[in-house]
């Protein structure tokens, strides 16, 4: 449904570079970056807002430049800050928004109507739009993205400044809407993404870093910590714990219990050592009081991916800048 | 055009409820209506010339004030304010005609603006029933009068879209749109008094004629005569600045 090749979008430094990707209909996939990543220059690329410096995207099979019109109709859009007319009454901004979108004039009410039921904003229909509070702004907008019932939704950002209620009950309407959309929302809460996406694309300084299921990607770039403590001595404890194969571990430590030793390691990204590791304890006769493993969260992973990036930017940076040492 | 007609009937909404539209109406008769007085009184007292009447009514002060100041007022915020609250990246990425989305702000302010007129032609009519006229007033002035107004109003009005498209400050676009009414209705008449000291040249004068919107309203429409020649000035320089408007609409996509 939307498919980005080789896009690069400049303005006086690089936004976007080179970033292709796919979202296949009916998949809920969460863009996920740092504040000022490349996330809403992408998506407004993508909703014919700008356009791109080089590269390609097609909504629904038409080209968003070739075919801006046509591929404008088959979006529904939420930008990251919901701007909508203050003088106007929220059913009246929504019979404008269905209109100009070209929902027929029959249909209009209908539209209008269900667009608010879905976004539960029924009973602020009459308020105007200046009056209500930014939860329901939100929501309004949500509402607007939804009133043609487009078969593709883009939502950036759709809980950005919102307190934790009004970012569940959001999270409940996409998870809804994921029902019959195919749904590209992006978000730097990772919770969020987390919760909400079938997939997620990892974007950071303008280039696509990561793109596949968020449980996938993170153990496949972050290994399970592994914790042990057992009774035996700490040579013991680290002759079985270094032999396990795709663990790495510190040296084994005293515990503070008498008579136990315990021991802290990593995995391999990917790898799942606990059985080896339990297996080998066994056979070595060692009676284990613990054996810990914990899956790393999302939020290692983007640290990961965005923080140490950085860090080893700014490394090959500082090497560039470094004057060269002349022997 | 269901871009076109879906935004004229927003920005027709917009206008109504907003508090600016009813100040430049509320000034605008406050002002003609002390204006009428005068004119009834000083008529009631010379009798006078119907033609003459309709000639120093559109030559008024609130006259200027209309054609000066409130296509500007009317148009400052037509894309300066959706630039500043950012409601042009929902406008924009909406499925409509950039070209659709001008001519429907643009008819709506024109629309706006005469309905400000309309009630104006009232005070002519209140006119024909007191002891103020030798004769019945003429209805072919009063009619080219307000047809004169209206084309006139129609380009400053393009002119104003064309100004808040360029900017996101919505008095600067109310200024920019105000100077050029303004040097519309002075700079080519002063010219054409220059040309004339100067030595003359057809060409120039004509244009200069042509551009010198206020001798046209005087020596033409307020005495009842419709030059197609300067219809079509003004619906080519609405043309022209809703052009323009368009374009720079379009440009910004690429900012």
């Amino acid at each position: 449904m939307i498919r980005v090749s080789e896009l690069t979008k400049r303005f006086d430094k690089l936004a976007v570079d080179r970033i292709s990707f796919e979202v296949a209909r009916g998949e809920v996939v969460g863009f996920l970056g740092p504040n000022g990543a490349g996330k809403t220059t992408t998506i407004r690329v993508l909703t014919g807002y700008h356009p791109a410096t080089s590269g390609k995207a097609w909504i629904a099979g038409h080209d968003v430049e070739q075919a801006s019109l046509q591929a404008r109709q088959q979006i529904g859009y939420l930008p990251e800050n919901v701007p909508i007319y203050p003088e106007l009454r929220v059913v009246e901004f929504l019979r404008y928004r269905a209109a100009l979108k070209g929902v027929p004039a029959k249909q209009r009410r209908l539209a209008v109507d269900r667009a608010m039921q879905k976004a539960d904003i029924q009973d602020v229909a009459r308020k105007l739009v200046g009056n209500v509070s930014r939860g329901y702004r939100q929501r309004v907008g949500l509402a607007d993205a939804l009133v043609a019932n487009p078969p593709i939704l883009i939502l950036d950002e759709p809980t950005s400044g919102l307190d934790p209620n009004q970012r569940r009950r959001i999270k409940q309407v996409v998870r809804d809407l994921a029902a019959e959309h195919t749904i590209l929302f992006s978000s730097h809460i990772l919770g969020e993404v987390q919760d909400v996406s079938s997939r997620i694309l990892v974007i950071h300084r303008g280039t696509l870093r990561a793109d596949g299921p968020p449980d996938e990607l993170v153990l496949r770039a972050v290994g399970r910590s592994v914790h042990v403590t057992a009774r035996c001595t700490p040579g013991q404890l680290d002759e079985v714990v270094r032999g396990t194969p795709g663990l790495r571990s510190e040296a084994a430590e005293p515990a503070k219990q008498d008579g136990y030793a315990t021991c802290q390691g990593t995995a391999e990204p990917g790898a799942d050592p606990t059985q080896a590791l339990g297996d080998r304890l066994l056979a070595a006769g060692i009676a284990v009081r613990e054996l810990r493993v914990s899956v790393p969260t999302l939020e290692e992973y983007f640290t990961l991916m965005t923080e140490g990036s950085d860090r080893h930017e700014e490394a090959a940076l500082a090497a560039v800048a470094a004057p060269e040492v002349h022997s | 055009m269901n871009g076109a007609w879906v935004t004229f009937r927003k920005e027709m909404l917009t206008y109504c409820v907003s508090p600016v539209s009813w100040m430049i109406a509320v000034v605008f008769y406050l002002l003609r209506g002390f204006e009428l007085t005068f004119l009834t009184q000083w008529f009631g007292y010379q009798r006078g010339d119907p033609d003459v009447f309709v000639s120093a009514t559109y030559n008024s002060s609130s006259t200027a004030l209309m054609v000066m100041f409130v296509p500007g007022l009317l148009t400052m915020r037509c894309f300066a304010e959706e630039r500043r609250t950012g409601s042009m990246e929902m406008l924009m990425t909406a499925p409509v005609r950039d070209g659709g989305v001008v001519i429907g702000k643009w008819l709506a302010a024109t629309m706006f603006y005469a309905l400000l007129w309309l009630p104006s032609a009232l005070l002519l009519h209140v006119l024909e029933y007191g002891p103020f006229l030798d004769t019945d007033l003429a209805f072919g002035p009063v009619f080219a009068a307000y047809l004169g107004m209206f084309l006139l109003s129609s380009m400053l009005i393009a002119f104003g879209c064309f100004a808040s498209s360029l900017t996101d400050n919505v008095l600067l676009a109310a200024l920019l749109s105000i100077v050029f009414d303004f040097a519309l209705m002075r700079v080519p008449g002063q010219l054409a008094a220059q040309f004339g000291d100067l030595g003359d040249s057809y060409y120039v004068r004509e244009l200069l004629d042509k551009f010198d919107v206020m001798s046209n309203f005087r020596d033409w429409f307020a005495r009842g005569l419709i030059d197609t020649s300067q219809v079509a000035f003004y619906l080519g320089g609405v043309m022209f600045f809703l052009f323009l408007t368009t374009v720079s609409v379009a440009s910004r996509r690429v900012a």
